[in-house]
């Protein structure tokens, strides 16, 4: 493939930095970008020259997901395999990040979201700072938190990955650590040099890499006084109910007891959000936990493509209109309500689909794989 | 604190465990490593999640949502190993500290609403889910189930079913919230498996409409009452009620036996039953009673009642009629056993199996690799008859569940026999299994923390509870002979049980078998028929025959036990074998159906390996005998390549395995001490 300036790299000595380079589109995922990481995250796992990948955005954001709307647009102009496609090859990058044997530093600046988080929290390190902002907002979208997310949101504390996943809720950077969907947390005015001495260290031992890091972090920055993460309890016990009628009326009973805006907020997302999405995304979440990474990825492409075919619901496209395109912020998603979406239907999302050209995603092989690839979080 | 510690664990986790030290270039490695087997085994041609759902059934999802909901708390001790997540009761900890806590997580589960409706919530999918319910606790911790199944089968069954309305309405509801603890006050130290015999005694005393517990003597006293020793408020106590001088035979009350403080009740005296084997999560207790005085309410009169001016009243008019009536509905306890059973063999197995295909012991030839653990024909014998095995009684356990649930009073009897066998034969299957899986990891088996040694003496205590398995097993010979004489009686063609092939004429066993006659379903059906066909006939006789020569019926049954015991094998087998045929009728042709074939065959010929009965009555010839043993070596090689999705699909989330299934290098390594 001819090289596209959509993503950048910088070499130094055994390191190399990529650069997601899309800025005025804050680094959404193109085909074009995912084919371009794949291309040299397989040309450096075999070059013995190389030692340390870190990956970085352009301008404001780190990466806000994949590049949707050209998704939608090429399924309306062609076929929903187009969408397929697409997603099959950014999964395959997902799961080759998730086991690549060399350590990924992921400087994360901006924004983080959905496709943007694919490829950056599946790997060693990722160090996020004073502006990050990190979501998994699929829900409201008519998706669902997919690149892997039903694995590392699934092996976070407790019941927070559900919630997380549910409603699309922002997390700053040092929610980001203290979760641990963060390894690091660097002060934004160190965050170039810290860049400059892991090229100048030039090492690929994760034990360097980490002291390094830590060098430039800050071990305790301070969750700001209204986090989300102060409700740690009212999360698990609303959110590790069985189903999502369930967790709603549990946040209801929690609204009753000690209504303020944190929960206030949390019943209104999830009343935004596509029924349907919210109902396969539980799931998917709930039995990513049994899962390893590699399973988690192919269950979600089944989903994801039956959510592109539509057959059962097209909230994704409606969600796409609203939010995307037209932006009035107004879906009408179909079914319109929970207790519409039966768990039949929710069993199709989760079922190898009916059609002769589909295949379950396949993996890239991976001869050795090491034991912290399986679990990382 | 607690973010401060889960981030630290992030952290470290990252610095220490996943660190490959840099290899240095003069000096290769040798050493062994760990390659997960999922690797290079040959993935299957089929679903595993479809194989699955032939186990669990419709059940699937809310037990991974129980998995789901203990890997998340750090009530579950949770501890990494080899990069991964495992959950495990710490049975370092002292007796006292595990049973606080089996409480705490059932506080947590209460706390999740996983209680609500369990009682209140009626119909065949209420009771299914309270099942599930249960049994996905017992995959974690027997102890942790147990505590459970006392509270809500036990006590809450004999509130649902041995009470009535107003018992109901003052118990249940409570009972889901924990605001009362119930225990099961049925075993005495003189009295087990023979609850007719118990000899707690209650009295009625009219002039203050209350009854009388008392305890006489010392082989009377309460003894294994689980949730006795430390948390019950209340207990179910069975007694023989005694009006006016006249034994009316056992019946059961309600008496508090503490306050919501944890204070002893008066006229009730409390021991513990000290240290277990196994089980030291559950407070087993011994209660004596010294004329405690409840109110006339508190008998649970579904069966029978005591007026205010306390006379007798019974719509059932023979006492042994009675105490059957009355005790039907706690098959509960057989039907959770038998499942729960099931649940640990799965367990043991996927560990072994996995360890089985990670481990390499000895090579052929100097220089080269050693061979894995589960390529030995030897381990392969040992281990894969095991989870055909182990599929082929979970089906039955699952049809077991269906028919208790679906039960009608028509059907009670059915259920009855069913689940008596059942539960003999799969918890026999458990513990014989364990002990291979234990072998089979060699010393690693030996750890606590790779469960399989360990859940040896946690679950020794399913061949004794809720009725000695040889007694059980007595017990279903006798009902098989009281069936085939009733027909005879009513000069009908038997009906019910499956025993229907009776009524046909006896099936004829090929005199040189072939690899492919093993493999049908019509020699393995015929086989499994002819075998309890003719055990029962022999059976008949002989009692027929001591009876002619004027010996008692008690005596008969009890110097007949060898000829009864073949024949309740024969019946379970055959059940086995049928409900493994309905089974794999609901599967469409295609690869998945071919392995469900492969393990039948496999089950089937195992059982005739294995069960002398075969040879001993002349089923099998020495010659066919010797086709047979041939069949099974082919049959493991066959099974081979299906051995690690096979344990896959048993559902056991990789986190309540033993860490020996997965990097036990890793796990093992200098960083993680």
């Amino acid at each position: 493939m001819a090289p596209t300036n959509q993503v950048l790299i910088k070499e130094s000595s055994n390191v190399r930095t990529i650069i997601l380079n899309r800025p005025k589109q804050l680094n959404a995922l193109s085909l074009e970008m995912i084919s371009r990481l794949s291309e040299v995250f397989h040309l450096y796992e075999e070059d013995p020259n190389v030692k340390l990948i870190i990956m970085k955005g352009e301008g404001r954001a780190f990466c806000a997901g994949g590049d949707v709307s050209a998704v939608v647009n090429d399924i309306n102009k062609g076929s929903w395999k187009l969408g397929a496609n697409f997603f099959s090859k950014e999964f395959a990058l997902n799961y080759f990040l998730a086991t690549y044997t060399k350590p990924q530093v992921s400087l994360l600046r901006g924004i983080v979201m959905g496709g943007g988080a694919g490829v950056s929290i599946h790997g060693r390190f990722r160090v996020v700072t004073d502006n990050t902002v990190f979501a998994m907002p699929e829900t409201a979208l008519g998706l669902f938190p997919d690149v892997g997310a039903s694995y590392y949101l699934s092996r976070l504390h407790g019941f927070f990955g559900e919630y997380v996943g549910l409603t699309g809720a922002r997390l700053d950077g040092a929610e980001m650590l203290a979760c641990g969907l963060a390894t690091h947390f660097v002060p934004l005015e160190k965050l170039s040099l810290l860049e400059d001495a892991l090229c100048k260290a030039n090492s690929g031992d994760p034990k360097i890499i980490s002291n390094i890091i830590n060098k430039f972090s800050n071990k305790n920055p301070k969750l700001k006084e209204k986090s989300q993460y102060f409700r740690l309890k009212t999360i698990d016990r609303c959110f590790s109910r069985r189903t999502v009628e369930e967790i709603i009326s549990a946040l209801e009973k929690e609204a009753d007891k000690n209504m303020d805006d944190w929960i206030s907020w949390t019943i209104q997302s999830l009343k935004k959000a596509s029924p349907t999405s919210l109902k396969i995304s539980l799931r998917s979440i709930r039995e990513g936990r049994l899962q390893g990474v590699g399973q988690c990825l192919t269950r979600e492409y089944r989903m994801v493509c039956t959510v592109m075919r539509g057959e059962f619901s097209r909230d994704f496209f409606e969600g796409c209109r609203a939010l995307l395109l037209d932006k009035d912020k107004n879906p009408k998603w179909k079914p319109s309500k929970l207790e519409l979406v039966s768990n039949d239907m929710v069993d199709r999302y989760f079922a190898a689909l009916d059609d002769k050209d589909w295949e379950d995603l396949k993996l890239p092989a991976r001869s050795n794989l090491p034991s912290y690839a399986i679990s990382k979080l | 604190m607690d973010r401060v510690s889960f981030r630290t664990q992030v952290l470290t986790r990252h610095l220490n465990n996943h660190h490959s030290t840099s290899t240095d270039l003069l000096h290769p490695a040798t050493c062994l490593s760990y390659s997960p087997p999922e690797l290079w085994e040959q993935p299957p041609d089929y679903d595993t999640k479809s194989l699955r759902k032939l186990l669990d059934r419709d059940s699937m999802e809310e037990i991974d949502y129980m998995f789901n909901l203990m890997i998340q708390s750090n009530l579950f001790c949770r501890r990494e190993r080899g990069g991964k997540v495992f959950i495990l009761p710490d049975f370092n900890q002292s007796m006292e500290q595990q049973r606080e806590m089996t409480m705490r997580r059932i506080g947590y589960l209460r706390e999740q609403g996983v209680f609500d409706g369990w009682l209140t919530r009626k119909g065949p999918d209420a009771e299914l889910s309270g099942f599930t319910r249960a049994n996905s606790c017992g995959v974690f911790d027997h102890s942790f189930g147990i505590k459970l199944g006392v509270h809500f089968f036990l006590w809450g069954g004999a509130i649902q079913f041995m009470g009535t309305k107003r018992h109901h309405d003052k118990w249940l509801k409570p009972t889901e919230t924990y605001e009362v603890i119930g225990c099961f006050a049925m075993t005495e130290l003189g009295h087990g498996s023979n609850v007719r015999g118990i000899e707690t005694v209650t009295r009625y005393d009219a002039s203050t409409g209350e009854f009388i517990i008392n305890t006489p003597c010392e082989s009377a006293q309460k003894y294994w009452i689980g949730g006795a020793a430390n948390h019950a408020t209340h207990a179910v106590v069975f007694s023989q009620l005694e009006i006016d001088g006249a034994n009316q035979g056992v019946h059961a009350f309600i008496a508090q036996i503490r306050d919501k403080d944890g204070n002893m009740c008066q006229n009730v005296r409390i021991a513990d039953c000290g240290h277990k084997i196994g089980l030291n999560g559950v407070d087993n207790g011994r209660i004596w009673f010294d004329n405690v005085r409840i109110p006339r309410e508190n008998l649970l009169n579904s069966v029978a009642d005591v007026s205010p001016e306390g006379q007798y009243l019974s719509a059932i008019k023979d006492p042994l009629q009675r105490f059957a009536a009355f005790m039907a509905p706690l098959t509960s306890g057989r039907v959770t056993i038998a499942a729960s059973s099931m649940n640990t063999t799965k367990k043991g197995l996927a560990t072994a199996v996995r360890y089985s295909l990670s481990r390499r012991a000895f090579s052929m030839k100097p220089n080269e690799p050693e061979v894995l653990l589960l390529d030995y024909p030897s381990h392969q014998r040992r281990l894969l008859p095991l989870i055909a095995k182990t599929y082929a009684l979970s089906f039955a356990s699952e049809y077991l569940k269906t028919i208790y649930v679906k039960r009608t009073p028509e059907s009670i009897k059915t259920v009855h026999v069913v689940s008596s066998a059942l539960k003999a034969t799969l918890t026999w299957h458990s513990m014989r299994t364990l002990q291979d899986c234990r072998e089979a990891c060699g010393g690693q088996g030996l750890k606590t923390e790779n469960h399989v040694g360990q859940l040896k003496s946690e679950y020794d205590v399913q061949l004794t509870f809720e009725g000695d398995n040889n007694v059980l097993m007595q017990q279903v010979s006798k009902a098989l002979f009281m069936e085939f004489l009733a027909a005879k009686k009513r000069g009908k063609p038997i009906k019910g049980l499956g025993l229907e092939h009776l009524n046909k004429p006896s099936p004829i066993i090929p005199s040189n078998l072939t690899s492919s006659n093993l493999r049908t379903t019509q020699f393995q059906t015929d086989i499994f028929c002819l075998r309890e066909r003719d055990l029962l006939h022999r059976f008949v006789t002989e009692v027929s025959q001591r009876q002619a020569q004027g010996e008692s019926k008690e005596h008969i049954f009890t110097v007949t036990y060898q000829i009864a015991e073949d024949l309740g094998r024969a019946f379970s087998d055959r059940l086995v074998l049928q409900t493994f045929l309905d089974v794999e009728a609901t599967v469409p042709a295609g690869s998945l159906k071919n392995v469900l074939a492969l393990m039948r065959s496999m089950y089937t010929t195992i059982v005739m390996e294995e069960d002398l009965s075969f040879l001993r009555y002349g089923y099998l010839s020495t010659g066919n005998a010797a086709v047979v043993r041939k069949e099974v070596m082919r049959l493991c090689s066959e099974l081979r390549p299906h051995a690690l999705p096979l344990v896959s699909s048993f559902g056991i989330p990789d986190a309540l395995l033993g860490p020996v299934g997965f990097d036990w290098i890793d796990a093992n390594a200098w960083s993680s001490v």
